[in-house]
């Protein structure tokens, strides 16, 4: 566990977070860079050429066609898929091969499945400190602490000693938000958090993405709300065929697109 | 039900439904649901108990049990010294204890066995046959120990469910000991292990066997997925050399040819590289289920894990292990009974386990020529009680572990 000067940098944050916070969205720095960022299942091109920068504190809003290289593009911030050209910089890190940088970014960007992808043979709490222990040695109690404040957070306090099987869809999603919020990321990536929700629990789930939203949490959601995204995001990003087709505000994106295939994927699902 | 009332009011009264419950109505459904199936029904039954009858009055009435009432000893210890029987009575007491300490924790299970245990010693216990007294006593002590470990239950644990565990290794260890002898204490002179035979021989090959194959065959299963190349290709071809060979070849080899590789002044133990290569041959198998286990275990579980910042080792150790360990409990237990039977293959390197004592036992005395029934009558029956143990333990756990499971 290198303690890198990133990482300690990171830790200088909440002071400097809260004032960079207040400026607007323009002024602040860039927590992601991605230039030219290729990415090649076999022959096949999931992502083309790539590039963006997302604000800290910034929610941004990826949507698109099933195939369209969204779920792909947020699985690279955090490497569970590499890319092989372009540059991807988080917080000032660059991703490379090397797993001290490798290490200090999976500590800066929490995730949250599709398929919850709890650990089903720990309760909800072990679930939530495993990470806090195994990777930061915090020590146990205070893990115990901050995991059912979490708890407490997402709104389900009462159910931390239940096993994953034992609670609902919408429950486990909520465990899952807690679970990545316990390493304190800087980013959170959403692959389309409400996809397996019941109607009823998709709210529930987008109320916690909300207030993280709104605590200044920096996110990158894959998702089809596009209620949510109307509300929520800062900037949304249309996807389609591995390329990022248009990037803008939502009140461009939905009254205004300036590519034809955002509007008739817009047409389409609205 | 309404509807029905409704019609049976404007005309004819509805027949009364079918009887569907209670015995009767199993059985009218079930058994007597046309004439063809009371026939074969009928004819089944009378079959069943002509056989029942027949089996129930050979044991009791014909069956000659002199051939196992004169010679427990040999079925149970083999050719274990006569004066040094105490010592893996012992072993038995002490395992009887721990069985006390669980039932006082755990129950259900626990208790079952405790009790039958108890019940099956103080029979054996008081039935006139050819004991020692010492013998007898040390039988009848075995409900004493269950209880005693019953009594001290909550001191020992004093709310640490482990210590369970470090009993559990600490009497089977001392047990073992017990079985072999200390260098120089007096009265625990060290034996022979070519004597050791029986039941005691399966006994302690199997333990031996399911003691090892869990960690090494997780260690190969591990090694087969190694980044390594040498560690990886070692596991490979361990496994498959193991695999691909039957056991009594292995154990022809392990007793013969192997032996011709070392120093003439090194002796080897028959017993122990016996006990090895059971193990070697187990971990080789488990090893396999393992890996399916592992491999069941879901993507995205991998994937949440790395997100979370947990390195490779950690996954495996904490996430993808405990969940393919858990998918493979009954393959695991399907494997131990598999080994426990078949450590009657040792016969082959003229080790006198339980079946082959029973074999010679009647090849070998002109008055139990004629007995055969009753010898392999009885040792299926121990067997019978050991493999239905492992399974019904493993079925338990099952349950138990279901918890959250999917």
């Amino acid at each position: 566990m290198a303690e890198t000067s990133q990482t300690n940098g990171s830790t200088d944050m909440p002071a400097d977070k809260a004032a960079i916070l207040e400026l607007p969205l323009e002024q602040r720095d860039d927590i992601i860079v991605c230039e030219g960022v290729h990415k090649w299942f076999g022959d096949f091109c999931a992502v083309r050429d790539v590039s963006m920068r997302v604000k800290r504190g910034e929610v941004l809003v990826i949507f698109g066609p099933s195939g369209s290289g969204k779920s792909t593009f947020i699985r690279m911030i955090n490497r569970l898929e590499e890319h092989q050209q372009g540059r991807i910089v988080v917080d000032g890190i660059e991703m490379t091969n090397d797993v001290r940088n490798l290490d200090a970014i999976r500590r800066e960007v929490g995730m949250v499945f599709q398929q919850f992808n709890l650990f089903p043979h720990m309760t909800a709490l072990n679930n939530i400190m495993l990470a806090p222990q195994r990777v930061r040695h915090t020590p146990r109690d205070e893990a115990q602490e901050s995991a059912l404040q979490l708890l407490e957070r997402v709104g389900i306090p009462e159910q931390a000693n239940k096993y994953p099987a034992e609670l609902s869809g919408g429950q486990q999603q909520r465990v899952a938000i807690a679970r990545a919020l316990a390493m304190q990321p800087q980013i959170m990536l959403f692959d389309e958090p409400t996809s397996a929700l019941d109607p009823e629990m998709i709210k529930e789930v987008l109320d916690v993405m909300r207030e993280l939203a709104a605590s200044g949490m920096t996110m990158l959601c894959v998702t089809h709300e596009m209620g949510f995204a109307r509300e929520v995001a800062d900037r949304m990003a249309f996807f389609d065929e591995g390329a990022l087709v248009e990037l803008g505000p939502p009140s461009q994106i939905f009254n205004n697109p300036q590519e034809d295939r955002t509007q008739l994927f817009l047409d389409q699902i609205l | 039900m309404s509807a029905a009332v409704a019609t049976g009011a404007m005309g004819r009264p509805p027949p009364p439904p079918p009887m569907t419950v209670g015995y009767v109505g199993w059985l009218r459904q079930n058994l007597f649901s046309s004439w063809i199936n009371s026939l074969v029904t009928v004819v089944l039954a009378a079959v069943l108990a002509w056989a029942a009858i027949g089996l129930i009055s050979w044991v009791i009435v014909t069956a000659d049990w002199e051939v196992i009432t004169s010679r427990v000893q040999l079925y149970l210890v083999g050719l274990y010294p006569q004066e040094g029987t105490w010592r893996p009575q012992v072993a038995v007491l002490l395992l009887s204890a721990l069985l006390g300490v669980s039932w006082r924790s755990w129950g259900g299970t626990a208790r079952g066995f405790a009790i039958g245990l108890s019940a099956v010693a103080l029979i054996v216990g008081v039935i006139p046959h050819g004991l020692q007294p010492l013998n007898r006593v040390l039988v009848l002590a075995i409900p004493a120990a269950v209880g005693l470990g019953y009594l001290v239950s909550p001191r020992l644990i004093a709310g640490r469910p482990r210590r369970v565990v470090a009993a559990a290794l600490l009497a089977i260890f001392v047990g073992l000991l017990l079985i072999r002898g200390i260098e120089g204490v007096p009265g625990l002179d060290p034996v022979n292990t070519n004597t050791i035979g029986g039941l005691l021989l399966n006994l302690l090959l199997a333990l031996f066997g399911i003691g090892a194959s869990m960690p090494i065959g997780i260690g190969l299963a591990l090694g087969r997925q190694s980044n390594l190349p040498v560690v990886k290709w070692a596991c490979v071809a361990f496994i498959e050399i193991i695999r691909g060979v039957p056991l009594i070849t292995l154990l022809f080899m392990s007793r013969h040819i192997l032996p011709l590789t070392f120093p003439e002044n090194i002796k080897i133990d028959t017993l122990y590289i016996t006990g090895i290569t059971i193990m070697l041959f187990s971990s080789a198998y488990m090893a396999e289920n393992v890996r399916g286990g592992m491999a069941a275990v879901a993507p995205g579980q991998t994937e949440a894990a790395r997100a979370l910042g947990l390195r490779g080792w950690q996954t495996t150790l904490l996430i993808t292990l405990p969940q393919g360990l858990r998918n493979i409990i009954p393959a695991i237990v399907g494997q131990f009974i598999s080994l426990f039977k078949d450590t009657s293959l040792v016969f082959i390197i003229g080790m006198l386990d339980l079946v082959e004592m029973g074999r010679v036992t009647i090849q070998s005395n002109l008055e139990f020529v004629d007995n055969g029934r009753e010898v392999y009558l009885f040792i299926a029956v121990v067997f019978w009680i050991f493999c239905f143990s492992m399974s019904y333990v493993s079925r338990r756990i099952e349950r138990a572990l279901g918890v959250g499971r999917r």
